[in-house]
């Protein structure tokens, strides 16, 4: 069996999802015995526009990006979505609560940017807005266990076993003290598990960078939230960072 | 009952005794520690961090026993049947075991070391020492007084009590004294102190603030099965399964293939699950058995109070009040939904949800580590169905019964549980089909003759042929029922056994000619005498070939030459898709035959095969102990098995 060719490509994102790859350190060596890595601009000067299977990390925020993801999705035959910028939007998104003239005048104040492809910027969108996503590796930076888990499967010709529920069981698992019951606030219970529950177990809540599993039922968070002196408004406020545009936090 | 001896030591000298564990290094002494303001049994490195004064731990002792994330076996993905199992046998103690968590892990020990042992969980259990310690501390949710489950008399080696100033130590095995002789130094108990114990006790039972009203939870849950509280407490329920993640007696569990990044090992990792989870049911198909969340919170009061309560004598709640204390939405409480359903009340009959079946075990070895075969035959049935023809490596024949099943490895994908096709055999070949749904069976059909695969049984309880003997025989498949019912027809036809019964009727429905099995051999069955075989397709495109007839399996009945039945000596079995029972039931039943002469095969997500990972529960039975073929009669009140 000939080893799948590999393209990593990045959109906007700050490229720490693939820095997760060049972290596997001496590992690098038992991925690149499965897979050929033909592009992977953070670590190799060399690229292919051959490739079996497309790795993309960022949003698409542009009609360039647009163009180019389409591109990338036609010539791969499985095209995965890496990181939370790719998979839900994740912190790209947080801009979308603005127009994009609002946005544009925030950050470059008066400068002249029409006609610029550069700054010719739309909504920000997941990558399975633009063009139909195979398989996600979630989370900001993803879980590097997990990368593992699919690169490993797509070699194999497996489906990759995503986690489909909340991060709580994770947490039960590790038995960590509930965040609630510290007084904290904690997305977990709303969010994509898979991250082996890392940041309620080094006692920060979690942000949700996971996704989340499925839309809160606002009858029973208010109740939880009400339970533990939290507001809905907080919580909302919460889920901006990476779940901007979801129901329930908009 | 032998009374347990009691002696006592100092609060300094049970500091020693543990001080004096911790120095001996054939053990790894574990006990109570502070994680914040909650408690956790965790390794001990000093007897100063030993809390004896906890009201209850974050997660219960069972962890030791059924760890979060366990190596069922290594193996090497280049030679698949170089398997090790891995178990482990290093001494443990572990200190501080609540009565209630004593308890629950009795209720364990009958699920895990019944006919079809665990090893691991016995291993684990046989190297442990327990050494249990009276409540000092209420937990506020807690409600085991009325539970009858905060005192204990025996499943410890010791229990540790405070009296003022000392420590009682009730010694409840051989392992518990050898230890206390050795490592402590003791005093006999006084009579007095033996009352300060009890004393100790009751002052304990008057902090509980929870107190459960009912003690009869089996026939108020099964009078309320059908209550609208269900769907009110579910409505706010966060499926996040937390509750069972931290119940000392939820013993569900998921296995999974793991494999190294370098694709040349892989282990096979058992770790939990909670049937609160959407794809507890998931099939690989596709389907969910228990999609509503309503049905799943239901089930996990029913499992607790009246499935296993019939099963095995005991209420599968020990009070601990962990799942209270766990549930964001406080909806988790049993104590506190059996003191709302007290209010309205009722007694439904216990083992409505239940049947007493014994399985036969045709498993044996270490459970979950499969025997090697080797792939013999392989042909293409339909484009979707594909027939493996399997030699067992150890040359031993399967003893299978029509109707029973098989879990087949694919090492680095899994297991999947496939009907066996072939008829009984004393050779060590037997058939199965493959229809490519999941990882397992995709990979199957990468595979070529003289590939490895591993099997697991015959496992579940197949069909008995014996009570069929002298009889009519009605056989309707539907679909890929046919693939089971292949054993079945096949073992009939035979000229050993063809004599053996009356005449023979076999019905056989597909959606379209291109998916219809066997087809040749479907033929040569309608040639043995007195075999009535009819087949239909629901529809058949233009300008397909097709002898037999068009429209549903039921539209079959009418064509049964009734007067050569007597229908009180006719057995009928059905194997088909979920949606196709209820109908042909009804016609079955139009014909005369009784519900004690139907046999149905059931699918569900069969994952241990062996009744202990929960995820093949149809309310009170699993389907892959009890089942997968049953009586019509007896499961036809399951309001879960033809939903």
């Amino acid at each position: 069996m000939s080893k799948p060719r590999v393209a990593f490509f990045d959109f906007a994102s700050c490229e720490g999802c693939q820095l997760q790859i060049a972290n596997l350190e001496e590992e690098v060596l038992d991925l690149i015995s499965i897979v050929d890595v033909v592009s992977f601009r953070e670590v190799m000067k060399e690229h292919s526009e051959e490739y079996d299977i497309a790795i993309i990390e960022g949003s698409i925020m542009r009609p360039m990006d647009e163009e180019r993801i389409r591109k990338i999705r036609s010539k791969s035959k499985i095209l995965v979505a890496f990181g939370a910028c790719a998979c839900i939007g994740g912190v790209n998104k947080i801009r979308n609560q603005w127009s994009v003239d609002e946005v544009k005048k925030e950050v470059y104040k008066n400068a002249d940017l029409k006609d610029n492809k550069y700054f010719d910027v739309f909504k920000t969108k997941a990558v399975n807005e633009v063009v139909p996503v195979d398989y996600y590796i979630y989370g900001c930076p993803p879980n590097r266990d997990e990368i593992k888990k699919v690169i490993t499967a797509l070699a194999m010709g497996k489906k990759p076993d995503i986690p489909n529920y909340p991060v709580c069981v994770e947490c039960k698992k590790n038995e960590n003290v509930c965040l609630f019951e510290l007084g904290k606030f904690c997305l977990g219970p709303i969010t994509r598990a898979g991250c082996n529950s890392i940041c309620p177990s080094n006692g920060s809540p979690c942000e949700g960078c996971r996704g989340m599993l499925k839309e809160p039922q606002t009858k029973c968070v208010e109740d939880v939230l009400k339970r533990y002196n939290l507001t809905y408004e907080e919580m909302k406020r919460r889920c901006t960072m990476y779940n901007y545009g979801k129901e329930g936090c908009k | 009952m032998m009374e347990n001896k009691i002696v006592t030591f100092s609060e300094n000298e049970m500091l020693n005794f543990v001080d004096r564990l911790l120095n001996e290094k054939k053990f790894d002494v574990f006990g109570v520690k502070s994680k914040g303001e909650k408690f956790v049994f965790d390794l001990l490195e000093d007897s100063d961090e030993l809390r004896l004064d906890h009201d209850v731990t974050i997660l219960p002792p069972k962890k030791f026993f059924l760890p979060q994330y366990e190596n069922l076996m290594d193996y090497d993905l280049e030679k698949p049947f170089n398997v090790k199992d891995k178990i482990i046998d290093k001494k443990r103690i572990i200190i501080g075991i609540h009565p209630y968590d004593i308890i629950a892990i009795e209720q364990m020990d009958k699920v895990y070391l019944d006919d079809q042992k665990d090893d691991f969980y016995n291993i684990r259990r046989k190297n442990t020492i327990l050494i249990a310690s009276d409540i000092q501390n209420v937990s506020d949710r807690s409600f085991s007084s009325s539970m009858n489950t905060n005192i204990v008399d025996s499943g410890f080696d010791i229990l540790l009590t405070k009296i003022n100033d000392k420590y009682a130590v009730t010694i409840g095995s051989d392992k518990g004294k050898k230890i206390v002789e050795k490592y402590a130094k003791t005093d006999n108990a006084t009579e007095n102190e033996i009352k300060e114990i009890k004393k100790a006790r009751d002052e304990t039972s008057k902090k509980y603030k929870k107190e459960v009203k009912n003690n009869d939870w089996s026939q108020l849950l099964v009078a309320n099965y059908d209550n609208s509280i269900w769907e009110e407490r579910s409505d706010r329920c966060l499926e996040c399964s937390s509750c069972t993640m931290v119940c000392p007696t939820c013993y569900c569990y998921d296995i999974k293939d793991e494999v190294s990044l370098d694709l040349k090992d892989g282990r096979r990792v058992r770790t939990w699950d909670g049937c609160l989870i959407r794809d507890f049911t998931k099939v690989a198909g596709g389907e969910v058995f228990r999609d509503d969340i309503k049905e799943r919170y239901r089930h996990r009061f029913f499992r607790k109070g009246n499935y296993l309560y019939n099963r095995y004598g005991f209420i599968a709640c020990v009070g601990c009040g962990r799942c209270a204390t766990a549930c964001l939405p406080d909806i988790a409480d049993p104590c506190d939904l059996i003191n709302e359903l007290s209010v309205f009340g009722g007694k439904g009959k216990d083992d409505k949800f239940f049947i007493k079946k014994e399985s036969k075990i045709g498993e044996t070895g270490t459970i979950h580590v499969p025997r090697s075969a080797t792939i013999k035959r392989i042909e293409k049935l339909t484009s979707n169905e594909t027939l493996f023809e399997l030699e067992l490596d150890d040359k031993k024949p399967l003893n299978h019964e029509p109707g029973q099943f098989v879990e087949v490895s694919v090492f680095g994908f899994g297991e999947a549980p496939f009907g066996i096709s072939s008829p009984p055999s004393d050779k060590p070949i037997f058939e199965i089909v493959v229809r490519k749904v999941g990882d397992v069976t995709s990979q199957l059909f990468k595979m070529k003759k003289g590939d490895k695969i591993g099997i697991r049984g015959p496992l579940g309880n197949g069909f008995d042929m014996k009570k069929f003997e002298k009889k009519n025989l009605l056989m309707a498949s539907g679909g890929t029922g046919m693939i089971p019912m292949r054993s079945v027809i096949k073992h009939v036809l035979s000229d050993e056994n063809r004599p053996k019964f009356k005449n023979i009727t076999i019905l056989y429905g597909c959606k379209q000619p291109c998916e219809v099995l066997f087809a040749d051999e479907i033929d040569e069955w309608k040639k043995v005498p007195n075999v009535n075989c009819i087949m239909t397709v629901d529809q058949c495109a233009d300008g397909e070939c097709w002898a037999g007839e068009v429209g549903l399996i039921t539209a079959l009945f009418p064509k049964i030459k009734l007067d050569r039945y007597d229908s009180k000596d006719t057995e009928s079995i059905i194997i088909g898709p979920p949606v196709m029972y209820k109908y042909v039931i009804k016609c079955l039943q139009t014909l005369g035959i009784s519900d004690e002469n139907i046999w149905v095969s059931l699918e569900r997500r069969m994952k241990c095969g062996v009744g202990k990972c929960g995820h093949c529960q149809i309310n009170g039975i699993y389907c892959c102990k009890e089942g997968p073929v049953f009586n019509y009669n007896k499961i036809k009140d399951l309001p879960e098995a033809f939903e």
